[in-house]
Parts: structure tokens; sequence; C-alpha cells
């Protein structure tokens, strides 16, 4: 059918999103938490459905199609099915996981109906591993691929591997075999997460940034919580475990007996203290059981399928490390990670499934970029800058602007960076991002101190123009593509590394982005200014937000956080504004006004 | 924050003065407080609760119209950020000078530090409704920290932060107070009534829903233990049988028409 308009969903997990398609291709795609404000949103993405409708000037009754990510009830199965194997340990949780569940996660057909009005014959449901899967392969510029997708867990699925293949005639997802709950690695990497002491779902990048401060010393206790089974699959040693019988705690004594005592979120991490060596060494450790496990698999996946390309889906997938190996040792010459591998972009791959393959839609080329979301309004800046007395100016050009932005940077400012469309996906790829000069440890530590707050060890990624990426970094083949949407981790050469000090992390790596002109011609424009002024054209880019808060969507929110934190510079389209004062303008009494 | 003094309000005794209820409850307080590692923990959650406190008025700083409000949420936010690093610091000074334990009893339905019982729901709300919730929400907080910094005698460094905290909480209740008497010169006192009222609402709400989840949570339990035993049985027996390793889904057919 032509000229569909299908809707994609996901929600009531973490991070729901919505995507819409229009005759086959993408239109927008939005995470709700930047709408909502609310990081890790998982309500019903009222306000990001909302956005796609507004974008493409439909109402929700034009929709032919709207798809869940997920079937929720075989979710529910699932949950109800543990709770009965694992009776009568899950006494205290199964009340919770009832009423979690029965409140509004089983009813998701009632909930789209009521929000959107539309007759339940256009609602669908697509498997969630299938989502994930979809938005891997449906998004990558490839025609046929293997497919491994890998996360906490969806339905029954915690891995899944197949294949997926695109003619003029047809498209195919065909998932082959998967392992199922409780056997899960991502189940595996978030249970470390909380006994290292940090937020499940959001402190994994903490796991991988501080393995690299550590050595793998408990590499084969971590193979004694997974095991490897005859057939290349694995399985948890479950008393390990205890995620599978309450909400509460997802590791059991018997993991605390083997690794020791876990650490308390409120404590401080050293990572050159013995405490903190401890705790790095356990995260080098559950890394390199990790990488091992999956470069095996996807190993085998290249044996078996024989194809060159791999597309790689779910949150597991988000583990930079990991996919350079993959990419490096596993055979395949290209390796594509979507920009949002997680639960979010599975609004977009449920999408994509039912175009393509539920409804048979001819197969279209995804565009290869990632901004979806939102435009910027610089208006919107210039007059609230204007009303609050601060310096702004608009510049006549971009070149004018890249310039000017490029001296700063290297004079040492921070720049908060909010240009065109906002990324679909957790990471800044250039369009809400705040930039600094890539050189020093000193800059580094500003930035963690005074404007992210956040620990010392998390290393922060740089960025980079496609053709020069080699030139910095040491990139397999196959690199320039998994660093495109900051997908890989790669080792800074040896003679820059004094140079890019900020970028650079403890083992010498970097997780970069390679920017072309193509996806990303302005920020390209701004690297390349950077390189004259500097020589170098990287950029230090890291997301736009504090601790605590989504990537910031509009003027406003980057302005916000721009006056709470120490960014110097702010800059939506050709505005630039500074936390200079206007001429006498300040309103240097409205506080006693307001107080007195 | 140039353009807003930063300088607090100076402390008014009515400002320092604990609510009656929290006088007669002072023992109470006092019992809570005495623990060195309880009082640490209670530390740490109020530093999260002002950093969550911050980004809500954050967010009202960007949903206001009124440039005025917008600089002064921004400074409120801030001195909120800084309240919860000053929290998190004493506590974890505290905690590393103490024997590692697990928390003991937080008894937090005590302590619920700032906003604790108050949801701040800032989207949709119009500037005087918000400024009306916001000036009675930072009344109840000077309050109950008054009540906090006088139980903790022995405590000075606590103390002392508390102490800090209170000066700029006189500030926000000041701000808040004047600005809606700016931005609704005739109704200011109609909106505080009507902020206490949907206060005493929302905290009757929230009993109302832990009551209904004990309820709930007590006939699952029975069920759990009287009807599931047998179909638990034949889910493990089932378990047992599942085969390790991969499980095979090719041909498997993939509907998207139903939930299952």
């Amino acid at each position: 059918m032509a000229g569909m308009k299908i809707l994609g969903i996901s929600a009531h997990y973490h991070d729901s999103a919505a995507a819409l398609l229009v005759d086959g291709m993408p239109v927008a795609a939005v995470q709700e938490e930047r709408l909502s404000r609310h990081k890790n949103d998982a309500a019903f993405p009222v306000a990001a459905i909302e956005y796609c409708l507004d974008r493409a000037g439909l109402e929700a009754e034009e929709l032919d199609a709207v798809v869940f990510y997920e079937k929720p009830m075989l979710k529910f199965e699932r949950i109800l099915t543990m709770a009965l194997r694992e009776w009568p340990r899950t006494f205290s949780s199964f009340p919770q996981a009832m009423k979690n569940t029965l409140g509004e996660k089983l009813w998701v057909k009632g909930l789209i109906k009521s929000w959107l009005g539309i007759p339940a014959r256009k609602i669908l449901f697509a498997e969630h591993h299938r989502s994930h899967a979809a938005a891997a392969f449906l998004t990558a510029p490839t025609k046929e691929a293997a497919i491994l997708t890998a996360d906490g867990v969806g339905e029954w699925a915690t891995l899944s591997v197949g294949r997926g293949k695109r003619t003029p005639e047809e498209t195919t997802v065909d998932l082959l075999r998967e392992i199922r709950f409780p056997h899960s690695l991502g189940m595996l990497y978030s249970t470390f997460t909380a006994f290292l002491g940090f937020q499940v779902n959001e402190g994994e990048y903490k796991v991988m940034g501080l393995a690299a401060f550590g050595t793998p010393r408990y590499a084969d206790d971590v193979r004694k919580v997974i095991t490897r089974t005859e057939d290349g699959a694995f399985q948890l040693v479950m008393r390990f475990f205890e995620y599978q019988t309450t909400a509460k705690r997802s590791y059991s004594k018997h993991f605390v007996e083997l690794f020791g005592a876990p650490r308390a979120p409120w404590e401080p991490l050293d990572p050159t203290s013995d405490e903190g060596r401890r705790f790095a060494d356990i995260a080098s450790s559950v890394q390199h059981v990790l990488e091992e496990i999956l470069v095996d698999m996807c190993t085998r996946l290249h044996d078996e399928s024989k194809l060159p390309d791999l597309c790689l889906g779910g949150g597991v997938a988000l583990n930079g490390v990991c996919n350079a190996r993959i990419l490096r040792e596993c055979g395949f010459e290209r390796v594509f990670v979507p920009p949002s591998p997680g639960d979010a972009g599975c609004a977009l791959g449920a999408a994509l499934l039912a175009d393509r393959v539920h409804f048979g839609n001819p197969d279209r080329d995804f565009p290869d970029h990632a901004y979806w979301g939102p435009d910027i309004d610089p208006v919107e800046l210039g007059r609230i800058a204007g009303e609050d007395g601060l310096s702004h100016v608009e510049v006549a050009t971009d070149a004018e602007l890249f310039d000017r932005l490029a001296r700063e940077l290297h004079a040492g400012k921070i720049v908060g960076w909010m240009d065109g469309r906002t990324e679909f996906g957790p990471r800044a790829l250039g369009s809400r991002s705040i930039l600094s000069a890539p050189h020093t440890a000193e800059q580094r530590d500003r930035l963690n101190k005074s404007i992210k707050f956040r620990e010392e060890f998390r290393p922060f990624a740089p960025a980079v123009p496609t053709e020069h990426a080699s030139t910095y970094f040491d990139l397999p083949p196959g690199g320039h593509r998994l660093a495109r949407f900051m997908s890989g981790v790669f080792p800074v050469r040896e003679e820059h590394r004094a140079n890019l000090g900020a970028v650079t992390h403890v083992d010498g790596t970097a997780r970069l982005q390679t920017v072309d002109k193509e996806g990303s011609p302005r920020f390209h424009a701004l690297l390349e200014a950077y390189g004259r002024v500097s020589g170098v054209p990287v950029i230090l880019n890291t997301s736009f937000n504090l601790a605590g808060e989504p990537i910031v969507n509009r003027a406003v929110e980057g302005y916000s956080t721009f006056r709470r934190c120490g960014i110097d510079l702010l800059v939506a389209g050709r505005t630039i504004v500074t936390k200079e004062r206007a001429g006498e303008r300040a309103a240097e009494n409205e506080s006693k006004e307001a107080a007195e | 924050m140039g353009e807003v003094d930063t300088q607090p309000a100076p402390l008014t005794p009515f400002h320092l003065r604990p609510a009656g209820m929290d006088i007669v409850l002072k023992p109470l307080h006092r019992w809570v407080w005495s623990d060195a590692h309880r009082c640490a923990h209670k530390l740490l959650r109020f530093a999260e609760t002002e950093a969550d406190g911050g980004r809500d008025i954050a967010r009202a700083a960007e949903l206001t119209g009124d440039g005025l409000l917008r600089r002064l949420y921004l400074r409120h936010a801030m001195d909120e950020l800084r309240h919860a690093e000053m929290f998190r610091t004493r506590g974890r000074s505290m905690l590393a000078a103490l024997p590692r334990q697990s928390a003991s009893a937080e008894a937090n339905w005590l302590a619920p530090g700032e906003r604790g019982l108050d949801d701040l729901h800032v989207d949709g709300e119009k500037d005087d409704t918000l400024l009306a919730f916001l000036h009675l929400s930072e009344r109840a907080a000077a309050m109950r920290f008054a009540v906090y910094r006088e139980v903790l005698t022995k405590d000075k460094e606590t103390r002392e932060v508390f102490e800090s905290i209170l000066r700029d909480e006189a500030f926000h209740m000041n701000y808040t107070r004047k600005q809606l008497e700016r931005v609704s010169p005739r109704r200011h006192g109609l909106r505080l009534w009507t902020a206490r009222l949907h206060r005493m609402w929302k905290v009757y709400l929230r009993f109302a829903a832990a009551f209904a989840s004990v309820m709930g949570a007590v006939i699952l339990t029975v069920q759990y233990f009287v009807i599931l035993p047998v179909f638990a049985w034949a889910a493990k027996r089932a378990g047992r049988r599942e085969p390790r390793g991969w499980a095979d889904t090719a041909g498997k057919a993939h509907t998207l028409g139903t939930q299952y």
C-alpha cells in the first residue's frame, strides 16, 4: 500500500519513544524524556506521539497502523511463569509485579485506542527482539546482513540471532534462535552495575568506563556465574542472582561471597585506591567476559551466515568496547549499530517492521543519520537572553560563526551547541552537545567538576571529520562506519595522545564520533574550522545535559542548563549568548525587589 | 546569576521556629537524629530530594513566560543543587568516619526533607499556582529544618549545614510570597488557601493509595499461597524440561496482529 502512515511506540519499561513513517520514510522519532524532561521517562509517550503527528501534519485517525514494540501478553506470561517457577521465593515480589503489570502495562491496546482514538484493528504488536532487529537492520545501509540483538529481556528472549534481507520484491527479518530469560547478558551486566553501586539502566556506561582502570583478574569468577553451553550459548548460574525472584536486589549472597562487599552508591570511587582498584578489576572482568562471549557468538554467526555485514541491536549494543572487538575479531567487514539500539529505537524498528515486512511495502533506503527530533529555535534563545540582559549576537554567516567558535574553543571556552533537529537515541551527535577543546586532562576535569557534575573516571568522546579520523585514531577496516554514531571505542594513536588528553581514556582509547559532510554539514564545518585554528580537527563532544537530566531539546532548556553550570557560550543557529552583561541593563536590584 | 541579588534575606524568628506539631514531636526527632548511621543516610536522601527539587524548579524556569520569575527560579534551582551537594558531602564524611554497616531504619516518614511529601508537578501549572505551592513547601521545609537544627545539639557540623540551608530557605519563602503577590495581586490569599487544600488532598491521596496498595498486596499474597502452588508445581516441572542454551525460533509464525 503506497503512502502508508505508521506510528511506532515503545513504552512502559525505560526510555519510551514514538516514531512515524510516512510512505516508508521516517518523518519524526523522539524519546519521551526529551519532551517531558524526565530522564528515562517510561510513561506512555503522549508528548512524543503528538510531536510526530504535528511534524507530519497528521491527525491520529489518519494513521494506517500503530505498532507497539513488544507483545504485552507474552511478557506477562513470562513474569507470571517466573513467579511460579521460583515459588515460594517470589512471595514478596509477586504482589508488586502483578500490580505493576495489571495496572497499565497489560492493556496496551486499550491505552492506544483511548489516547489516539483509533480502531483496534489498526493496532499491531511486534516482538521485542524483532523490533530491535528491524531497528538495526532496516536503518543500516546494507541489503543483507547477519543480526544479533541482546538486552536485559524482552518478552522471553534476551539475545537473538538471525538475518535480514532486502530485495525489491521482499524484505525479511528472520530471527533463527534465541536465549531466554533468566539467562541474559544484559541482566549480567546490570547486576554488576548494581553491585558496583551504579544505577541500573543508567550506570552501565560507568562500568564500561571504570573497566579501563582495572585488570580482569576476576574473569574466572565471572565465568563461574555465567557458563557456556555445548551449543555455543550461555547460561547464568542462578544461585548467584536474585533478579528472578525480587525487584529489590539483583545479586545474591553467593555473589557477594564470590566478589566481596558491594560498593555503596554514595561511596566515592577512586580507582587508584585499593578498594577502588578492586571495583575496577571487577568491572574489567565482567567487561572481559561479556566481550569474550559476544565475540565467540558473532564469530560463529559469521561462519554460519557467510555474510560480510553484521547488525547489532538491543541495549548491549551500546557497549562500544565490545562492538569494536566484534568488528576486529569476528570476520565481519562492517558492523552496524543504529544511533538508538535500546528500547527507544524499537519504536522505529516496530514501525519499519510493519511497513516493510507486515504490509510488504517496497524497500527504501533509510536516511543515514540520527536527526529526527524537534528543531531548535534561535529566535527563542535570543529573546530569553535579551530579557535577562545577557550579551547575545547573531552573526551574519555560518563561516563567521564557525571561525569565532573555533577561536573560543581553542582559547579554552566551553560551548553549548544546539543545531537543527535533536538526535534520536542516547548520544549527542552534534545537535545538542557541549563542546570543548580536547587537548588537556585539565579541561576534562573542569568539564566533570563544573559542568557535568559527574565521576572523574568517566571519559569524554571526541568528534572528528571522517576523512581525518585515521590520522588521530587507530581504526580497523569498518571502524569509520562503527564510529558514525559513537558505537565503537578505538585506540588514540600514540603520537596524538598527549595532545588529545581530554578525550583519551586511561587505556589510550576513545569512543569517537566520525562526522561527515553529508550527514552533519554544520558540525563538520565547525570541526574543520577548529582544525584550521588549532591544527587538530578534533573537538570534545559530550551530551548537553546536567547529571540526572535528559539531553536538552528546546532553546530555553539549553539556556537553563547554560545558566546553571560553567558553560561559557551558548549557540543556537547563528545566535551566540555569553554570560557577560549587555551594557547597564542588568537588573541588579531585581532580587531585592522580589524578596523585600 | 549576576542580576539576582544572591544575598539571602535576613532571617526572622518566625522563619526559624519549628511547627507546633514538630515541637511536640521533638523527642522523636531527637531519637531519629541520634544515630550517626541513620543521620548520614538521611542526609544522603535529602541530597537526592534537593537535587530532584532543583530539577523541578529549573523546569519551572524553562516554562514560565515571566522573565523575573525565570531568573529567580534559576537562582533557586542552583541553591537546591548547592544544598544537595552540602547534604551529600556531610553524609559522606559522616559515613566515612563510621564503621561500615547497612543503613539502620531511617524513619523517613518523620524526616521527609524538602517537598518530601509534596509532589511538584511543574508542567501545566500557572505561575501563581506554582508560586503558592512553592511558598508553602519552602515554609514547611524551613520549619522542619529548624527543628532538625534544634535537635542536633551534639553534631555541630550537621547543625551548621541546616543553619546555612535555612538562610536560603528564608529567601525562597520570601521571594515566592512576594512574587505571588506581584503576579496575583488580588488573589494571592486565595491561591495560598487553594494550595493548602491541595496539599492536604495530596496527603490524603498518598495515604489512601498506600492503604490500597497494602490491601492489594495482602489479597495477592493470600492468592499466591492459596491458589498458585499447583500452578507453581506445573511451572517448575515444565521449567526443568526446558533445554539448555539456544531455543530454536526458525519457522515460528511472526504475526503482528496479536499480543501473544
